[in-house]
């Protein structure tokens, strides 16, 4: 069955996804999102080992689902001569490829930019890889901490004077993602209007880096190194996070001095708003270990929802840190659709995280992760014109497995 | 001209989030307008600062993110100036915002009246918690963004929970993700726009973004596989993978399966503590004890390495032993050179700058940096020439 009909703006495009795992996976949700035909292209053989992770087997798969919802999965074993032949009848008829094999992995499988430009001029060709395709550290791999710390990204975050900490653990694969799918939808534009096609080479380590541009500026233009810097910032003061009741914490950040009166007002009444020490930006730069202690003093008593709320409304930004307690049940976030419902292979009802954005005319997102294969009959029948009989032939001879 | 070139997109944008998204798109030759307030963009006040700081257009943070955009001001917010805006509305593709929820209804951009007025029109409103704010979060700056969308309480991972979790890389984390969806909405949007012949409103949230950027974990998490806790490291994973200081600077080294441990045995010279360990205990063996041994002695040995040299050699032997790099070692990494990630720009004030580029190569239409960002107000004559009635706008 297809998921054609759900509208948005991509509908009618078909992607075509030889990915494993976060990343590339991640620009194929987008382009789903945004109402794409998206098929990842599986098999027993070589399958994506975010299938089996964890304390549960493939027939669940989690973190896939999480990952890969309004998506057909169709099996095909590019390792065998019938199986690489029916990937590429299937590229053949698709206006988007997204690759993030191990690096020559592609062109090995005859599955590579050259290999489906022969037979699809047009196509849009994305290969994804932690340092890009070409070049002399093209052959080096990693997962995603270690495009952050290649970026410049790990070496920034930690308490000041301190040796880096780095981000969490997670961070960057999604982001490669969003930059690969932006790069994809450009190129569709230029298609539209000259019908030529490209090929784009997306590095991971060049997406982290792009996350602190105005750190690189800073050396492009001063030759200054930044370091860690805890939570600082040279613009605001305070900006920090801070000890709430029972574990919790919360961010507060004053972008300008009427901020910071309403802080101060709020914690001490006008005697600690007028404080010398804390005048303007460059006072409280200058006193901003005293100011850091006496508002964690103040919040440390304090729980920090009712906080957040009561700093809100005096004008001060401010958020309490957020767990995944917290985080799941967002009101706002269900509310906007960040969180929705599906159905999929195993349940009715399954929530999934939805995109960020709400658009005029979006694409319905009604489907969850696929089951591997579950859209074989659609892709191998209805795409590739291929009988029942011939299905069944193939699936004997281990092409579909 | 590359990708985009014939859109014609207005910035109304003043913030790192909207001013990216504008980046994002110009660098592929759209054009993009931007409308300042008389005082300038809030972003031309703020640092890093080149040379003669103090001195006008000497926004390192401006240069960056405005690089192939016009000038015009123009203030919205005064009738003549709504009035000039709706006269370009008509002559442009669309238009990004961000600024607070409700202001494009203010100046005369309310979502719903868009349609009737303008159907071809794409807009675009980023904005902290998406429209209408949610109730008690009017107010929000990247470090709150950071730490509503779980991010923030997760950073460090393996954290000391008595001291304050983190803010992430730099200054402007939460907007620069959310530019880059909001850059890949416009495109899609007019994309569309070429078979339904209709614009319409994209609403991006910044706190969504970066929740959807931990869509694996929290995925699970909101779907009931995973366990959801108050922990600050919910979102670990197990295992030695960590940072390590070498004889200068540091490394990060990922370990996760037996061919990993395999090679940095290899790497080290399979000393006597790495044969008492069994070959697949990543996968199955991987208790607090092992890890704790494992990185006290792999930290003893990367002690007195090179971080670059130790790293190349890793990486032949497919150990991910990567350095971690600082900002100065970026432009002389022989990958980024050949990718040209940095390219020359020539800024009238601040003067030629290596300035960092995009991490994609779109091999027959790539991003370039064809003009260095606007002076305030350097094409506010050209712009305004395009309206039909300038006469308007003389006051």
């Amino acid at each position: 069955m297809s998921l054609a009909g759900r509208g948005g703006p991509l509908a009618g495009l078909r992607v075509v996804e030889l990915t494993r795992v976060w990343a590339g996976p991640y620009a194929g949700k987008q382009l789903a999102f945004l109402g794409a035909e998206v098929i990842k292209v599986e098999s027993l053989g070589s399958l994506d080992a975010s299938r089996s992770y964890g304390k549960t087997t493939l027939a669940i798969s989690p973190g896939f689902r999480a990952v890969n919802p309004q998506k057909l999965s169709v099996q095909m074993d590019m390792k065998t001569d019938q199986g690489r032949a029916l990937v590429l009848r299937l590229l053949e008829k698709t206006d988007v490829v997204i690759e993030n094999l191990r690096p020559g992995a592609a062109d090995r499988l005859g599955v590579g930019y050259e290999a489906v430009k022969a037979v699809n001029p047009g196509v849009v060709y994305v290969s994804m890889s932690m340092y890009g395709k070409e070049g002399p550290l093209s052959y080096q791999t990693g997962y995603a901490p270690c495009f952050v710390a290649c970026g410049g990204l790990t070496y920034i975050v930690g308490y000041e004077n301190e040796p880096p900490t780095g981000m969490n653990i997670r961070y960057a694969d999604s982001t490669f993602g969003a930059a690969a799918a932006y790069a994809a939808v450009v190129a569709l534009m230029h298609r539209r209007r000259t019908g030529i096609g490209q090929f784009i080479d997306v590095s991971a380590c060049e997406t982290a880096s792009s996350m602190i541009g105005d750190i690189l500026m800073d050396h492009a233009l001063n030759g200054k190194v930044q370091a860690c810097d805890g939570n600082r910032h040279p613009e605001m003061a305070p900006h920090g996070v801070y000890p709430c009741l029972g574990g919790a914490w919360i961010s507060i950040a004053a972008p300008d001095d009427g901020a910071w009166r309403a802080l101060a007002e709020t914690m001490d009444g006008p005697r600690l708003a007028g404080h010398p020490h804390f005048r303007s930006l460059a006072d409280r730069k200058v006193h901003e270990p005293e100011l850091d202690r006496l508002i964690s003093a103040w919040t440390a008593a304090q729980e920090a929802p009712k906080l957040a709320r009561l700093l809100q409304s005096r004008g001060v930004p401010a958020a309490k840190s957020l767990d995944t307690v917290d985080l799941c049940s967002d009101e706002a976030l269900w509310a906007r659709g960040a969180y929705r419902t599906v159905s999929d292979a195993w349940e009715d009802s399954r929530p999934i995280v939805g995109p960020a954005w709400r658009m005029t005319g979006e694409a319905a997102i009604v489907r969850g992760g696929p089951a591997l294969g579950e859209h074989n009959a659609y892709v191998l029948g209805e795409i590739l014109g291929l009988s029942p009989e011939e299905q069944q032939r193939l699936a004997d001879s281990g092409a579909t497995r | 001209m590359t990708a985009l070139a014939r859109l014609r997109v207005l910035e109304l944008a003043q913030g790192v989030a909207g001013e990216y998204c504008g980046k994002l798109i110009s660098d592929f030759s759209a054009e993009v307008i931007k409308i300042e307030p008389p005082g300038g963009s809030p972003t031309r006040a703020l640092g890093p600062f080149g040379q003669g700081a103090g001195r006008r257009e000497t926004s390192g943070l401006f240069a960056y993110l405005n690089t192939n955009k016009a000038s015009a001001v123009l203030d919205v917010e005064t009738p003549a100036g709504a009035a000039a805006l709706q006269g370009l509305l008509a002559r442009i593709d669309a238009v990004i915002d961000d600024h607070p929820p409700g202001w494009l209804e203010h100046i005369g951009l309310a979502p719903n009246t868009l349609a009737q007025r303008h159907p071809r029109l794409v807009v675009c409103s980023i904005t902290a918690y998406g429209q209408p704010p949610p109730e008690g979060r009017d107010l929000a700056e990247d470090l709150n963004v950071f730490h509503a969308s779980g991010w923030g309480y997760h950073t460090p991972s393996a954290p000391d929970d008595r001291r304050p979790p983190l803010k992430g890389p730099g200054r402007f984390l939460a907007s620069y993700e959310t530019g880059l969806d909001a850059a890949l909405c416009v495109v899609s949007a007019l994309y569309g726009r070429g078979r339904t012949g209709l614009g319409g409103f994209i609403d991006i949230s910044k706190q969504a973004t970066m929740v959807s950027r931990i869509d694996y974990v929290i995925g699970q998490m909101v779907a009931g596989d995973m366990d959801v806790t108050s922990s600050r490291t919910a979102l670990d994973l197990w295992g030695p993978a960590a940072i390590f200081a070498c004889r200068e600077g540091y490394v990060y080294l990922w370990l996760s399966d037996q061919a990993h441990w395999a090679g940095l045995r290899r790497l080290i010279g399979d000393p006597e503590w790495m044969r008492a360990f069994p070959d697949r205990w990543l996968e199955h063996e991987n208790t607090p004890e092992r890890v704790a041994t494992c990185r006290k002695e792999i930290a003893a040995w990367l002690a007195a390495q090179d971080r670059n040299e130790v790293s190349a050699r890793a990486q032949k032997l497919g150990v991910q032993l990567v350095p971690v790099n600082d900002a100065s070692d970026l432009p002389k990494s022989p990958q980024y050179q050949f990718r040209r990630y940095f390219t020359e720009v020539d800024h009238p004030v601040l003067g030629r700058a290596q300035y960092p580029t995009t991490p994609y190569r779109l091999s027959v239409t790539p991003a370039q940096i064809t003009s260095a960002a606007p002076t305030l107000g350097e094409h506010t004559g050209a712009v305004l020439a395009q309206l039909a009635a300038p006469s308007e706008l003389d006051r």
